[in-house]
Order: structure tokens, then sequence, then C-alpha cells
């Protein structure tokens, strides 16, 4: 499988002129499209969750309730910000900051189309999931440094789920990696012109989808901010701004998921008629509406089950899956 | 209009109960006006064998509770069957103030909760009752609600008498 | 789960810590506080702690007369208001020898039925909204507005209904209601496949539920447990079955029950209960009698001197009241046995060595409503 380099990806950078100059435009870019997502993803997740439930979700505000997410930002905007007295204050400071500056960086390799990259960076996908492992320090900072038995229990259950969930996770997608013989996001969207990954690698699909749904903490595994039973799980002290920093860094995490799935798995930005980003949001925001959908639907699973279903099932899966991708590629 | 069932199994019970507290005057009583089928009126003492002959007999303890009768207190047990014949029986006792019974929850452990519930309501203290404390009212209270002398009863003058 | 028998003392004192559970929680039906004392997740000691809905209805019992006391009953279960007014009635006339006409009774089982069919939306569905599943709690308040619709057509109130007199009823159903109860039998019938393959049929919510807080029989009646709490650890009792009134004897009905005693067993036992109580009201209507609904009673009733004891089978068990009478107007004490207050003393019993997400299972699935414990 022999992958050869797109010619204009050089020329876009080339005439931007220097590397400064087309880092700040993919931070303008970054900028304005983190929050357009996010306002579009929390209004989706509304009407989705309304419907399913019976109901038509927000309505009030502009027609059919779309610009509920505007009003919510300014509301939450005016909120007072009450800062517990007996908490840590520079983790609980730190905290939110901290939990969305991996959503941002992750937005640079990711391939929307074969034109808009920010920077195909040579260890793409690696970079994602490295930052994303930071999210993990910022949760257990924000449950410790708020001073409630509450949020330490959510904090605890979040770092054991997500470091039980990253093991999966990359060797989910190791098997594509050694399909094409590289990490650059773009350069693995382009090896799919044929057949998509996911005709040849559908367990890996399966084992990724699930361990991205529990590394953003969406339900079934979001006993983290179990709303039952710890009332907000580690983000129970946050209120105002900071809690629309946890919130659009959740909805950003998803939409990078989202984004890696359809990079790996089901062709990026291929597709008939349309243009490649068109397509490429396309599939994006259907694998997003799949995951509202399952959240709306399922249970909760409980600590010790989504454990042992990680440990104990999608682990040895996902490694017998690598082993035999590995002699096919040998032996093919 | 007591089944065949029903009267051999109030005949057992009558004759146990008799056994057991040989003091107790056992009556029997009119179901459709009363609810229960047997009345066991108790003087003194004899609670816990009362519920001991009702555990071996499988009945449930159905409630515990009191009345005030300004110079006495009677207190009340409700035993009923759940899996044989529908038998019900009913024994109070009278106890004067200041008088604490045993308490029937090393039996049946739903006494726990009810006798507090009793305490909680009326004063009586049941002794060997392994937490008894207030169970409904604050715990600071230091008044007993259902007694006759607080708040609006007909012998405390404040009753509300649009009505009544 | 942990076998806690084996920690000794030294080593919990050291490593337990306390979390409260309430009062203010998405999750307790009611304002209900359990006190839980945990070793990492694992509850080692629960303690409810109740009172904070005591209204002092025993004692407003003794300052009014006999017919101000109606609305009372309603409003310690709300969720089987219809149920308790009925109960409370059916004390009084027992006591005082009112004999109710048979339309009054029939149309007491009808709306008694589709109360107990409301509230076991509740209690099923918001042991699922515990466990994480939000969409059937909704589902099933969209069939429950429908039943609050028709009891408000002929009792005028949605939720605390104060409906039943002595001798009988207030008022008649209308043909709108006959017509409306038809409807929504119908309805219901068709609704139940969803409500299986959306929660009944799902693997999350089986395995969660599955051997999760079990009730062991002897456990069940020594603590005092009855209703379907019982009749999910296999015993078959049901006051309707077991001490019949009213006119459920002419009915034919079946009791469910479940051999496991586990959280599961005591879902299922509600959810066929709900088709049970379809079964009645059908029959109710197929043969509901002509007639007055009211008895003539004198305006204030003078009960003779003397207790009574009366049980009925409400939402959540055997619920009862014990009246104790003067001979006037007012009465002397009225004690209500509330179904919830035995039921929830056996989360004592049963909790320690479960999780913490397990905690909110078994408490959903008991199905306790805190005004009724504290009344």
């Amino acid at each position: 499988m022999n992958i050869t380099q797109l010619p204009y990806i050089k020329e876009i950078y080339g005439f931007l002129g220097s590397d400064v100059m087309s880092g700040l435009v993919g931070l303008l870019i970054i900028a304005a499209l983190v929050p357009l997502n996010v306002a579009a993803l929390v209004l989706a997740e509304r009407k989705v969750a309304g419907h399913i439930q019976l109901r038509p979700g927000p309505m009030e505000v502009g027609p059919h309730g779309i610009l509920q997410t505007l009003i919510d930002a300014v509301k939450l905007l005016g909120k007072e910000m009450v800062t517990p007295g007996l908490t840590d204050k520079p983790l609980y400071w730190l905290s939110p900051i901290i939990v969305v500056a991996p959503a941002f960086v992750g937005f640079i390799p990711i391939p929307f189309s074969p034109l808009v990259q920010i920077k195909d960076v040579n260890v793409g996908f690696l970079l994602i999931f490295a930052f994303s492992s930071i999210t993990i320090i910022s949760i257990l900072m924000g449950g410790w440094a708020s001073n409630n038995k509450y949020s330490l229990i959510g904090a605890v259950r979040a770092v054991a789920q997500n470091v039980a969930y990253e093991i999966p996770l990359l060797l989910s997608v190791m098997p594509i990696v050694m399909m094409t013989n590289t990490f650059k996001l773009g350069e693995i969207a382009q090896a799919q012109s044929g057949l998509w990954f996911i005709f040849y690698q559908p367990i890996a699909a399966i084992i990724f989808f699930i361990a991205t749904t529990a590394e953003t903490n969406r339900a079934p595994f979001d006993l983290v901010e179990g709303e039952s039973e710890l009332v907000s799980g580690f983000h129970t002290e946050y209120t105002g701004m900071r809690f629309s920093l946890y919130f659009l860094a959740e909805y950003t995490n998803m939409v990078i998921a989202a984004a890696l799935f359809t990079t790996f798995f089901l062709g990026g930005w291929y597709g008939p008629v349309l243009p490649g980003a068109v397509w490429f949001f396309a599939k994006t925001y259907f694998l997003l509406f799949v995951v509202m959908w399952m959240r709306w639907t399922y249970p909760r699973i409980r600590f010790d089950q989504l454990m042992n279903f990680a440990w104990k099932v999608l682990i040895p899966i996902a490694l017998v899956n690598l082993f035999i991708t590995a002699i096919v590629l040998k032996v093919i | 209009m007591l089944t065949a069932g029903q009267k051999k199994l109030l005949v057992e019970l009558r004759s146990s109960l008799a056994e057991a507290v040989p003091e107790g005057q056992i009556s029997e009583s009119d179901y459709a006006t009363k609810g229960y089928h047997l009345e066991l009126r108790l003087d003194k003492g004899g609670v816990r064998r009362v519920a001991q002959i009702m555990l071996d007999k499988r009945f449930m303890l159905e409630t515990v509770t009191a009345a005030d009768f300004i110079d006495s207190f009677e207190l009340v047990y409700l035993y009923s069957t759940y899996n044989q014949q529908q038998v019900r029986l009913l024994t109070r006792i009278r106890i004067p103030k200041d008088v604490q019974p045993f308490s029937v929850s090393a039996i049946f452990p739903a006494a726990i909760w009810l006798e507090r519930e009793v305490y909680d309501f009326f004063g009586i203290r049941f002794q060997e009752h392994p937490d008894l404390k207030r169970i409904i009212n604050p715990d600071d209270a230091d008044y007993f609600p259902l007694l006759k002398n607080f708040g609006k009863t007909k012998f405390t003058d404040q009753i509300d008498d649009i009505l009544c | 789960m942990l076998n806690i028998k084996t920690i000794d003392d030294a080593t919990i004192n050291q490593r337990v810590y306390q979390l409260n559970l309430g009062p203010q929680h998405p999750s307790t039906h009611g304002v209900m506080h359990l006190l839980l004392t945990l070793d990492g997740e694992v509850v080692v000691k629960i303690e409810p702690i109740i009172g904070y809905s005591h209204r002092g209805h025993e004692k407003m019992a003794e300052n009014r007369i006999y017919e101000q006391y109606l609305p009372n009953p309603a409003r310690m279960d709300y969720l089987s208001g219809m149920i308790f007014n009925h109960g409370y009635c059916m004390a009084v006339e027992k006591l005082c020898g009112i004999e109710v006409p048979r339309r009054a009774e029939y149309i007491r089982v009808i709306t008694s039925e589709l109360n107990r069919i409301a509230s076991h939306f509740i209690g099923t569905m918001d042991y699922a909204m515990g466990l994480g599943a939000i969409t059937p709690f909704l589902w099933g308040w969209d069939d429950r507005e429908n039943i609050l619709d028709l009891l408000e057509m002929i009792s005028g109130s949605r939720l605390t209904y104060s409906y039943g007199r002595f001798g009988g009823v207030r008022n008649d159903i209308t043909k709108e209601f006959y017509d409306g109860t038809r409807k929504f039998i119908e309805r219901l019938r068709s609704r139940f496949w969803d409500y299986e393959n959306l929660i009944n049929q799902n693997v999350i919510f089986i395995k969660r539920s599955k051997d999760v807080g079990v009730i062991t029989k002897e456990d069940a009646l020594l603590y005092g447990v009855t209703g379907p709490t019982l009749r999910g650890s296999g015993v078959k009792y049901d006051v309707r079955k077991h001490e019949p009134y009213s006119v459920y004897p002419e009915f034919k009905f079946e009791i469910p029950t479940r051999k496991e005693g586990d959280c599961l067993a005591r879902y299922q036992v509600r959810m066929a209960e709900l088709e049970q109580s379809l079964n009645i009201i059908e029959q109710a209507l197929d043969h509901l009698p002509p007639g007055p609904v009211r008895a003539k009673v004198p305006r204030f009733v003078t009960p003779p001197e003397g207790d009574c004891y009366v049980t009925f089978e409400s939402a959540r068990g055997a619920a009862g009241f014990y009246i104790v009478s003067d001979g006037t107007r007012v009465p002397y004490r009225i004690k209500v046995r509330a179904p919830s207050f035995s039921n929830l003393f056996v989360l004592t019993k049963i909790c320690p060595g479960h999780f913490l997400a397990d905690i909110v299972a078994i408490f959903g699935s008991i199905d306790v409503t805190v005004p009724e414990i504290d009344r």
C-alpha cells in the first residue's frame, strides 16, 4: 500500500507564506470552529434527547429553538462564579483551563478535507491521544480541589476509567497504522480512496467507538458524572463560566473522537458528489448523532462492570485483532 | 363466615396463647366490624412471649401502636398471617405511665423502627431496644406529640370547635 | 460484592468515611436522607434518617371530625392517593356499619386500579432513571398523564384525591370517563412492547439489576415487608386476594410473583402488575352495575366506641388504618400503617456489601414514598 504525497497541500502552505502565518490562520480557524461546533452540538443534544423522549425539546428561543445555545452562553456568562471556601484555590482555578487546552490542540491534525488541515503533524494521532491524557489530570485536579466527597469519588472513577480505556483505544488503531505505515492523519485518510477501512477492520472500528465513548465520559460510561448518584461528579462545585469550560471540553472531545473515527475508518473526506469537507462533517455529525442516541437509550454501567469490560473483554479482543492483522499483512 | 381452615387456626392459636400467656384474656371479635379475629388483652407483661408464639406460628408483625388514655397508655400489637388462612390477632396491654415494656425487636426486627416511632410520639421507653432514639420528630425535641395534653386535642381546650 | 465480615473492626475504623446521600439529591424519591458509611466504594453500613416530611397527620386526626379528615389520607402516599382515600372511607364504614352500594364499589375499584397503574409507572421508571436510563422515565410520565387526565375528569384533582365519601363516592362517572378509560386501556396495551424493547430486555439494565439487593423470604417477613417488594422475593401475599375487601372477589386476576428477590425481580413484578390492573379495570367496566353511588349516611358520622383495623393493598404494600373511636364525632386516635415504613427498614439489612451505585438502584427498586413514611 504505497501512499503518494498530494501536491497541493504543499502549495497551500507555500501560498500562505511562512509557517507562522499558517499557524496563525490555523489558530483562527480553531477559535472559530470549536465554539460553533459546541453550540451546534449542545442544541442537537437537547433536540435529540427531546425527540427520543416524546417531547419537542427547546422551542421557545428562535424558530424551533435554534438560538437556545446562544442564550445559554449569555446566561452562563452572567452567572456568579461561586468559589467554595475550603477548596484548594490554585488547582481549582487551573483545572478548567487545563481541560480545555487539549481540546483545542486536538483540532490541529484533523484532515477535514485535502485542502483544509491546519497542520499535518507527522505524529498526528499520537499528538491527539497524548494531549487527551492531560484531560485526565485536570479532572483529577478538579475533583480533588473541590473539597467535596462526591467530586472526589467522581474524579477517582474518571481516572480509573480513562486510564483503562486508553489501552483498547490505541490497540484498536494500531492495525490501521500497520496497514498504512504512517501516523499522519492526512495520509491515513488518503489511503481510503479505494475501500474504507471499516470494511477491513470492523472489530477495530467497534472497539474504537466504544473506547472513545468511554474516554469522553459519555453514556453508557458516564458514571463519572452520574447524575443519579453523584449529583454531578467532579464538576459539582463549578458554576458559571468554569462549568461551561468543562462542557466545552467535553463536546469538543466528542467532536475530535468522531472526527478520528471518520478519518480512520469511514474514509475521511471521500464521497461522491459534494466537496470533501462537507462529507467529512456529515460523517462526523452522523457519528455524534449515534453517540447521543446511545446516551438516551442505555442506562449506566456500574463501575466494576466497566473495569471488567475494559480489561477482560476489550483488551484481549484488540490484541487478537492486532495479531491477526500483523499475520495477514506479513502473508499478503 | 369463617372457613374451616380459619376456625382450625383460631382454635390452635387460642390454645397456644392460653398455654404461653395464661394471664391474658382472649376473646373472639367480629371480623366484619373490627377487622381482627382474636383479641388478647394483657395486663402486666408477656408481649415477648406472645411475639415468640406468633413467630412460631408464622405470623407477621403488622404494626405496633399506642393510644394515650390520660392516666395510662394502651400498647397495641397487630399480627396477621401472610401465607395461610387469613387470621389477625390484636394484642393490647394497658400500661400505666412511666412503666417500660420490653421490646420485641429481638424476635421481630420490624419492631425496631415501629417501637422507635411509639417512643418518639408517646415517650414510652422500651427495655432492651437496640437503638431507642427519635425517628420522625427532630432529634432535639423535648416533647412527645401524640400525648393528649399536647397541642390541639379535646383535652387541652384548644380544639378547633367549628364542627367538633 | 465484598464479604465484609472478614474485615476486622480496626481496619474499618481507619478506612471508612461517611457520605450523605440526601436529603437533597436527584435520585431519592422525596426528602430522604441515607447516611452511608463507605469503604472505598463498598457500603459498610447504611442508616436511613427520616422525618423531613413530617406533617403530623396522626395528630391532626385528633382535632378534626371524620369528614374533615378526608383530604388527609391522600396526602400521605400521594402516589396512591385514591387508594388511601378509599381505604380510610372503608375503615370508617366498617366501624359504623355503613353499607356501600355496588356501583360505588365498582367505581372505587376502577379508580384504585387506575391509581395503581399510575403509581407503578413511577415506581418502575424512577428505578430505571436511577440507573441512568432517562428516556423510559419520560415515556412513563406520558402514559401517566393520560391517567391523571382521566381521574381529573371525575374527581377534580390530579394527584391528591378526595373522591371517596363515607358510603360511596362523591359523584358518578361520566360517559367521557368511561370512553376515555376504554381508549386508555387499548393504548397502554400497545405500549407495553415499547417498554419491553427499550429497557426490559436491555443488557446493561439486566446486568445492573440481577442479583443486586437480594431480599430473602425470611428477612422480608421478619421485617414486615409487603407489596411488590415481598412478591419479588417469592411470597404470594396480596391483600386483595388474601383478605379480600370491596368487590375484589368478583374479579379474576393473578398475583405476579418472582423467586429471586433481586431488583430485577421487583421491577418485573411491578411491570406484570400493570397488566393485571388493566384486566381488573376492563372487567369492572364490563360489569358496571347501575344504581346509586352513595349510601345515605348522617351528615356527621358518629361511630360507636371501640376500635377497628382495616387493611388494603396500596401500590407499595399492605397499608392499613387503625381507628380508635370514643363515640364522638372526633376520632380518638388514627394510626396509619404505611407500607414504605417497613419496606425502608429492610435496607439496613440488605445494603451492606454493595457498591455505591447499587444503593441507588436498590433504593429505587424498593419504591418508597417518603411522605408516607413520615406522615
